[in-house]
């Protein structure tokens, strides 16, 4: 009886908080990829270390060091929540006076800017993953979906009711053709994805460096590696004129369909069934019919095709052309999109929440450096930190004192080469 | 809870091994009529190509004086066209079980020396005018080396049933420590030290989330490059663009073994090297012997096929594991520091995707040390030869020729799996309950 009235009753917060389900753990891997962040600013921004070490050269004082540290800290992840969200000053300064509505919305309009190709990508890579197939290539398939749109988009021209899809439907069949590639060799040969997409990201890099400093396709009368840029009729025009000054854009409802398009693909149609039933259990799913070899090509064209999409987007939305530096480095979506699609744990919803937070800490980190100095790529270890520990549940629960549910005892599947 | 199985292979039909060492032979003999056809016929008649011996060190010079081969370009391209197209046809009729692979490796390197010698024939377009064979396998032997080491961690690890995806990243960590250290104390010794112990957190850390939370090794390894990838470059803008002086040129100075070293075309290349090269010759040696000749050998290989039979028998599976990857990491470190010492100094990203080439290697040598040596320098080979093509005028973009050990990286990839048979519990959870 006093099981059923338990059952019954709403649980307290701090039952839920400490509960150990999935959001829980997200939260709290948020919190110790953020503490990570802090530990590496203190251990390397000289002017903290100097006040550590004043303590034994010069007596200062503990409270001292401590100030400067959190003062450092505090203005790095300070500038990094107002220059990807909003400043409350500026924002109280634009309710109160109504004007500097540009400057308060800027931050907020990057991140949404960044945010709609990463949620295409990873909702690419996730596919994959629910499939149990992972696609690290998806930066070289949206480089090269970025290349073929933006050819399409630069070399031909006609009205926008057709130049922009055709846009889009060329990045989504570059990204789908250096898909097809790892796809097709896994399915025929069993070639392991990993090796075959990493490489393949190369031979996009040296492809990507070839065609921008290649005569019909480099910018007319320039040395350096840019493309020519794309016709107007051709980009993501912004959402509120081009004359607004914010960035923000329609690649968000290119992105809110792909949301869409994913939920409907992975709970709704036969195929995402298919490809769900062999993430889940390959045995099983050949067993019932599947034909895992479709299955195998089908999946990195869809996830292939999205990071294609992933790349035109965020050409046609930001640079309106693409230079030998296209998605290099920081700015690689595509592997960002790996740790996106993980810590959404694969799922649409999911997915959008972290790409946001992820849009958020590298436009945030942008505006880290520019006012604190601090690198941006700390952006980027931050999060492969959090992904560490959404990775590992059991750990992020060891370290809260959470309790372990029976459901989230489950560990993941690791399977080897072949 | 599953947030991702990585590779459902079971339950997928591949490609007869027969039918793809058919597709395989083809390819080489397309290969060996496009070098006939282009670098040979297409060459004019009386060009020639010089290929030269001089060790880049001339302190090693051989006491005699070993002088210019002079070929015919065209002649010389032909036959090695014919030596790769009969190759192809032994392949296609003989279906060799084993080898498949190496033959599809040594037409890889054919074609880019035929490539290069095409490229430096004279009267050509070219300003270099010859070939210094010694040179490209010195410069070579430094890739394999580092590609040696990041497979002999991988050796290590996938042997006792972890996969090490991680190995870029012991590269990046390795390199980034070994060239401050390197800077501060001039000692490469300690900068070895200092590879090896990253290296080894790194396989700690890898170690510990997959075998004490059994995570996905792929994934962890994966984010753990990423991690180290970002860090790496954080810390160079961090520390070392405001303190140029720990991050100073440092070539790991050669130590040549005296006479041996004065050996035209060999001594150079084998008796002329960094600390590092011969310390990976002794690595080979001692990974090779502990794996298969001692007691200890025994039980990683049984934790790496058999892990429930190996504890039934009393052996530390856990252990074993956390010894090995943590083994494995630090070897990957010193090969971070080595390749920092063959490039003087630290740069993000300059590792370029070696560790995973590595990776291939070591599934091309059959996970064993002395395969992974032969893939090592098949790969080490066709990334230098590349890289040097940008010297001579070739007609094809530089950024072309740079895809080509990638691709071929690819090749072997493709045409190996399922004719090589990895370790059984390879990246699979262990639970020890």
């Amino acid at each position: 009886m006093t099981d059923a009235i338990a059952t019954e009753t709403r649980p307290s917060l701090w039952v839920r908080l400490t509960s150990g389900s999935p959001i829980v753990v997200t939260l709290f891997a948020l919190v110790l990829g953020l503490l990570v962040g802090a530990l590496i600013i203190i251990t390397t921004t000289p002017t903290v270390l100097d006040a550590w070490r004043g303590l034994f050269h010069s007596w200062s004082s503990p409270g001292h060091a401590l100030k400067v540290t959190f003062d450092n800290v505090g203005a790095a992840y300070r500038t990094m929540f107002t220059g990807s969200v909003v400043d409350p000053a500026s924002f109280w300064h634009a309710v109160t006076t109504g004007k500097g509505w540009t400057t308060t919305l800027t931050p907020i309009s990057e991140t949404l800017t960044y945010a709609a190709p990463l949620i295409i990508a990873s909702t690419g890579v996730g596919i994959a993953f629910q499939t149990g197939i992972f696609n690290i290539g998806a930066n070289g398939q949206a480089v090269l979906g970025g290349i073929a749109g933006a050819v399409v988009g630069s070399m031909l021209h006609m009205p926008t009711v057709l130049h922009l899809p055709l846009t889009l439907a060329a990045g989504v069949a570059g990204g789908m053709a250096a898909g097809s590639v790892p796809g097709l060799l896994k399915a025929f040969t069993g070639a392991h994805e990993v090796i075959v997409t990493i490489m393949l990201n190369y031979v996009m890099y040296a492809f990507l460096l070839f065609v921008v400093l290649s005569t019909p396709f480099q910018q007319p009368g320039q040395q350096n590696d840019i493309s020519r840029t794309m016709d107007p009729s051709a980009q993501l025009a912004p959402l509120f004129g081009t004359g607004s000054g914010l960035r923000m854009n329609y690649g968000i409802f290119v992105a809110i369909a792909v949301v869409i398009f994913a939920w409907w693909f992975l709970e709704r149609s036969s195929m995402g069934f298919d490809f769900r039933v062999t993430g889940a259990n390959p045995s099983a799913a050949k067993a019932s019919g599947i034909n895992s070899r479709a299955v195998l090509v089908l999946v990195f064209l869809v996830s292939g095709g999205l990071a294609g999409l992933a790349g035109i987007v965020q050409a046609a939305s930001t640079t309106h052309m693409i230079d030998g530096g296209f998605l290099i480095g920081s700015a690689g979506i595509g592997f960002t999109a790996i740790t996106v699609a993980l810590l959404g744990r694969n799922r649409p919803i999911g997915i959008v929440w972290s790409s946001l937070l992820f849009a958020a800490l590298g436009v945030g980190g942008r505006a880290m450096q520019a006012s604190t100095g601090i690198p941006l790529d700390l952006a980027a270890v931050i999060q492969s930190a959090i992904v560490l520990f959404v990775a590992t549940p059991v750990l992020v629960k060891e370290i809260f004192r959470l309790r372990t549910t029976p459901t989230t005892a489950v560990q993941l599947a690791t399977k080897g080469w072949s | 809870m599953t947030v991702v199985s990585t590779t459902p292979a079971s339950g997928v039909a591949m490609l007869a091994p027969s039918a793809r060492t058919r597709v395989i032979a083809v390819i080489m003999a397309v290969i060996g009529v496009f070098t006939v056809l282009v670098f040979g016929l297409g060459s004019v008649a009386g060009a020639h190509s010089s290929l030269t011996f001089n060790p880049v060190n001339l302190s090693v010079a051989a006491p005699w004086h070993v002088g210019t081969l002079t070929l015919l370009t065209r002649w010389t391209n032909v036959v090695l066209g014919i030596v790769m197209m009969s190759i192809g046809a032994e392949v296609f009729i003989r279906k060799p079980r084993r080898g498949v692979m190496l033959r599809f490796g040594g037409v890889a390197i054919l074609f880019l020396f035929a490539l290069l010698l095409w490229a430096a024939r004279s009267p050509g377009p070219s300003q270099v005018s010859f070939v210094n064979l010694t040179a490209i396998l010195i410069g070579s032997s430094a890739v394999a080396m580092v590609l040696v080491f990041g497979s002999l961690s991988g050796v290590m690890c996938e042997r006792s049933g972890v996969v090490n995806i991680a190995i870029e990243g012991q590269f990046v960590g390795g390199a980034f420590v070994g060239s401050v250290i390197a800077s501060t104390t001039h000692n490469f010794i300690y900068a070895a030290m200092g590879g090896a112990v990253i290296g080894g957190v790194l396989g700690l850390l890898l170690a510990f989330l997959s075998l004490r939370y059994l995570s996905d090794q792929i994934i962890v390894g994966v984010v753990l490059v990423t991690m180290i990838g970002s860090l790496s470059s954080y810390l160079n803008l961090q520390l070392l663009t405001p303190f140029p002086q720990l991050n100073t040129g440092n070539l790991a100075p050669n130590l040549a073994i005296p006479l041996l070293s004065k050996i035209p075309v060999i001594g150079p290349v084998f008796f002329n090297q960094t600390g590092f090269f011969y310390l990976m010759l002794v690595l080979v040696g001692t990974v090779s012997f502990a794996l298969f000749k001692t007691r200890y050998g025994l039980h990683v290989r049984a934790v790496g096929e058999h892990p429930q039979a190996a504890a039934s028998v009393g052996i530390n599976v856990v252990r074993v594991r956390y010894i090995n990857v943590v083994l494995g990491g630090a070897i990957a470190g010193v090969g971070g520091v080595a390749f920092m010492a063959s490039q003087g100094q630290f740069q993000p990203g300059y590792t370029s995707g070696l560790g995973y080439i590595a990776l291939a290697a070591m599934i091309f040598g059959r996970w064993r040390p002395s395969g992974a040596v032969v893939a090592s320098v098949i790969f080490g080979l066709s990334v230098y030869l590349s890289y040097i093509l940008v010297s001579y005028q070739v007609p094809v973009s530089i950024y072309i020729l740079q895809m080509f050990p990638y691709i071929i990286t690819i090749t072997v990839v493709a045409g190996l799996i399922g004719r090589v048979r990895p370790p059984a519990a390879d990246g699979l959870p262990y639970h020890h309950d």
